[in-house]
């Protein structure tokens, strides 16, 4: 077992170093001014000229490059150009807020897949089946940031259930502040007894997560609901149906055990697509998180963020490769053996 | 889990949870609408900064300056009484040459660290602004700024220019702390964190990059308390968002609202929809290195080709109105005389014809993140080629049209649509001068036109405006007809500034002068 995960994490640093290369070069060559994105629109010549020196943007490509990788190695990721904050700063002060919705996320995307997948088998072919497929294509080919426009027109414009956007009530942080201590806002308010907090984050986190949740969802539901069928129509559970075992028992713990173990793979890549997908959500509910830092970073040309999120990116996913490889290859010893 | 299947513990369950959000939502909605009562106005804005360095600041930051610094005098809005307000300086004068202004300060005004706003730190900010500031140009008259004494302050001029325009423009005139610009000299990253070091009604207290800007009324303000002692601004880029943040009562203004959505808006009996003149207008340049777009009846030909009404239309909305030359209506040196081209299709072709042309096709840029040029552009690829000129338009970022129109001029874009303003309210010294005066190396002169009339008018011009501001008009509308004649440009239209006020506001105001601004300190609760 060692071995196998020695393996792969040689092979995920290789992906890593090659994530630098691929995203260095794309964004030394795409033509643009840092300079405006800096000292805003209307940079003259001589601040233009002056940051392309001090970001060393004057220098060979190669030169920077090895800048680059040296600088990060020790932890300095650079300067974002539109905050002007360290980058390393800027994403380790952001990633709570992210990982706190996609921890909800996941959560509701497996819960409820599970359910619905569930539901749609017990009554395959039936009106729920249907109803259940239609929901479940439509949770996976609709655009993410169109559905967060929707929710806020119908939840918030005509229903006025939730806030419009933001992590807390704007008010919070004068009548009710959280103490830092993790930096993950809700758990810090939960476990500091600031319970008005945790409603407020919780409230202001069912828009956000539900719209972020809704693809994995659809994948979940699905998946569980094939599996399921599948096994269903097996001998051995016809065998424990002849037996007179219980429907329920026959369901939840011959069928569904049996039917879970490729979920966890689904379940795994989905984490990885909410934290690309929180670039749109993050922006349409302006949660203060990593994906509205990159959408920001991305149209003002920040290349350093672009860098560093591309990395942190490609970090969260080679992690959670990794995690799912070991997981499969716990529950499957023919995985190792591959 | 036990009754999952069980139909009639299945809906009490789901009841159950719909309770369970809707006491959550209900709860926590209760806490909407208590901003007002604690002193806090909520704000969503687009205004992102780029910089808290009042000396080096050129961008949207100065949403939140007007708030935090105080420059000499303010520039009043288009009908007030007077054409400038006191700020710092009390009293002004000038000499009748226009080369010595001399400026008197207000006795009693602070900086937030709670030292006194005195002439030398006038001296330090403006030297600073002159030397390192991002809009330093502005100060290019100046020759010499001279404390008199602890409350007066002299500036010599090397020729004579409009001193009270500029000692007010909206960048590059903040009078900052001396400490401030002091510790900035010796560690550049100073402000990054969000510090501010002006006498205005607010002070900084908190800045998350790229999400939230808090302000609290400063204590020892020498004006008027402000009625909201917090002003918690919510930097939302999306417009169709902050919409949705305002109408739902999570925000108590948003300032980024889209033009598309303001008919909705006025049927909506909370708010008013108001529209001002802008000093914001959309023009385009002609590549004028290329041929044929060096020959003007080219130029001409095409600028009779444009749709000009249908552009109002679709890229202001309606809230905009067809431009008179690259100075907007209300800016001086505006003048309502200066010609138009009008859609003459006909013509246009004719003119094509005449000058030979065939087979033109033309490449054009426009910035993707400014929605009225996604909006108007495909107007003008449809009017061009109903004249027989084919189009290659291309969307991108504004810093990446703007790299490559500067980086091999010749072979660039035929035709580049920019969003301008001018940094002051001159725009002959800016727009005039910017746009189309000629330049070894280009700047905003991307139209890469060369006009030496042209240039001896604009440079005689900016001379006279401090003190012969008609005979500086004369010379800066002859300037106008001659880039109406050679058609470097396109001047498509000149934008409003359209603002949904809420009823349950007082004391808004939109200063053209100050056109990223507004003055948070003025406003109240309406009773």
């Amino acid at each position: 077992m060692l071995k196998f995960v020695g393996k792969r994490l040689v092979s995920a640093l290789f992906v890593l170093f090659g994530a630098t290369i691929i995203t260095f070069i794309l964004s030394r060559v795409i033509p643009s001014d840092p300079a405006l994105a800096f000292y805003g629109p209307k940079a003259t010549l001589d601040q233009s000229a002056r940051l392309r020196k001090e970001m060393g943007l004057d220098q060979s490509i190669v030169i920077q490059y090895f800048k680059y990788l040296k600088d990060m190695l020790t932890g300095n990721w650079g300067y974002s150009i539109s905050t002007k904050q360290p980058v390393l700063h800027e994403l380790m002060t952001k990633v709570p807020s992210t990982l706190e919705m996609i921890f909800v996320s996941i959560i509701f995307a497996t819960l409820f897949g599970i359910l619905l997948g569930i539901w749609a088998a017990k009554n395959a072919h039936k009106l729920v089946d249907g109803s259940v497929r239609v929901f479940s294509i439509a949770a996976v080919s609709l655009p993410t940031f169109w559905l967060g426009l929707l929710f806020q027109l119908f939840f918030v414009g005509r229903l006025h259930w939730f806030p419009a956007t933001g992590e807390f009530d704007t008010e919070l942080k004068f009548l009710n502040p959280i103490k830092h201590v993790t930096g993950f806002p809700i758990f810090d308010a939960l476990i500091t007894g600031n319970f008005h907090a945790v409603e407020n984050g919780l409230w202001h986190m069912v828009l956000p997560a539900l719209t972020l949740s809704l693809y994995s969802l659809g994948l979940i539901s699905r998946m569980i609901r094939a599996n399921l069928l599948e096994v269903l129509s097996q001998d051995y559970i016809r065998v424990a149906r002849a037996y007179g075992i219980k429907e329920r028992v026959v369901l939840f713990t011959l069928a569904l055990r049996n039917a879970l173990p490729p979920v966890t793979t689904v379940v795994g890549l989905s984490a990885a697509y909410l934290l690309t997908g929180t670039f749109f959500v993050e922006d349409v509910f302006n949660w203060p998180g990593i994906g509205k830092f990159a959408t920001t970073a991305l149209l003002n040309v920040d290349y350093p963020a672009i860098m560093g999120i591309t990395l942190l990116g490609a970090m969260g996913y080679l992690t959670i490769n990794l995690i799912v490889d070991i997981v499969q290859a716990k529950l499957d010893p023919r995985v190792r053996s591959e | 889990m036990k009754h999952f299947f069980n139909r009639r513990a299945s809906g009490t369950r789901g009841i159950a949870i719909g309770v369970g959000v809707l006491l959550i939502a209900a709860s926590a909605s209760a806490t909407n609408g208590a901003a007002a009562a604690n002193g806090i106005l909520k704000v969503a804005t687009s205004a992102a900064v780029t910089t808290w360095d009042p000396v080096q600041s050129f961008s949207t930051e100065a949403f939140y300056m007007t708030s935090l610094y105080e420059p000499l005098i303010w520039k009043n809005e288009v009908g007030a009484a007077t054409e400038y307000s006191p700020a710092l300086a009390t009293t002004w004068s000038h000499s009748k040459d226009g080369l010595t202004w001399s400026f008197d300060l207000r006795a009693g005004a602070t900086f937030h660290d709670g030292s006194a706003v005195n002439a030398a730190a006038v001296k330090a900010s403006l030297d600073s602004a002159k030397k390192d500031g991002g809009a330093s140009f502005i100060w290019d008259p100046v020759k010499s700024i001279e404390v008199v004494d602890a409350n007066t302050v002299a500036f010599h001029l090397s020729y004579s220019a409009p001193l009270d325009l500029i000692v007010s423009s909206s960048y590059g005139a903040w009078i900052v702390n001396p400490k401030a610009l002091d510790a900035v000299a010796k560690d550049s990253k100073y402000y990054e964190s969000g510090i501010d070091a002006g006498s205005g009604p607010y002070t900084l207290t908190s800045y998350a990059p790229g999400s939230e800007v808090v302000m609290s009324a400063y204590p020892k303000y020498w004006g008027p308390k402000p009625a909201y002692s917090i002003v918690d601004a919510l930097i939302t880029s999306d417009g169709v968002t902050a919409q949705q943040m305002l109408t739902s009562g999570q925000v108590d203004f948003a300032s980024n609202i889209p033009l598309t959505s303001m008919a909705s808006l006025k049927l909506n009996h909370k708010f008013a929809v108001k529209a001002y003149g802008s000093p914001f207008n959309y023009v385009g340049y002609f590549n004028t290195l290329r041929a044929p777009l060096n020959n003007p009846v080219v130029r001409q030909a095409l600028s009779m080709a444009i749709p000009y009404s249908d552009i109002v239309k679709v890229g202001g909305q309606g809230y905009a109105t067809q431009a008179r030359g690259p100075v907007p209506a209300g800016i001086f040196p505006y003048d309502s005389a200066t010609p138009q081209y009008k859609k003459a299709l006909a013509t246009a072709k004719t003119m094509l014809a005449k000058a030979g042309v065939k087979n033109l096709k033309l490449k054009i840029t426009y910035a993707s993140e400014n929605g009225a040029e996604a909006r108007f552009a495909p107007l003008i690829k449809s009017a061009f080629e109903s004249i027989g000129v084919s189009v290659d338009i291309q969307a991108m970022l504004f810093s990446q049209q703007w790299s490559l129109a500067k980086k091999d001029p010749a072979n660039a874009q035929d035709l580049f649509i920019v969003y301008y303003w001018p940094t002051y309210s001159d725009a002959g010294s800016d727009n005039l001068y910017s746009l189309f005066h000629s330049s070894a190396k280009p700047f905003f002169n991307l139209s890469y036109w060369k006009n030496t009339q042209y240039d001896d008018l604009i440079d005689k011009a900016a001379t006279l405006t401090g003190t012969d501001r008609a005979a500086s008009q004369a010379l800066y509308s002859q300037a106008m007809k001659i880039l109406y004649d050679q058609a470097p440009g396109i001047s498509f239209y000149d934008t409003k500034a359209v603002y949904v006020v809420p009823k349950a506001i007082t004391g808004f105001t939109y200063n053209i002068n100050y056109p990223f601004s507004l003055f948070f300190a003025k406003w109240s609760p309406t009773k």
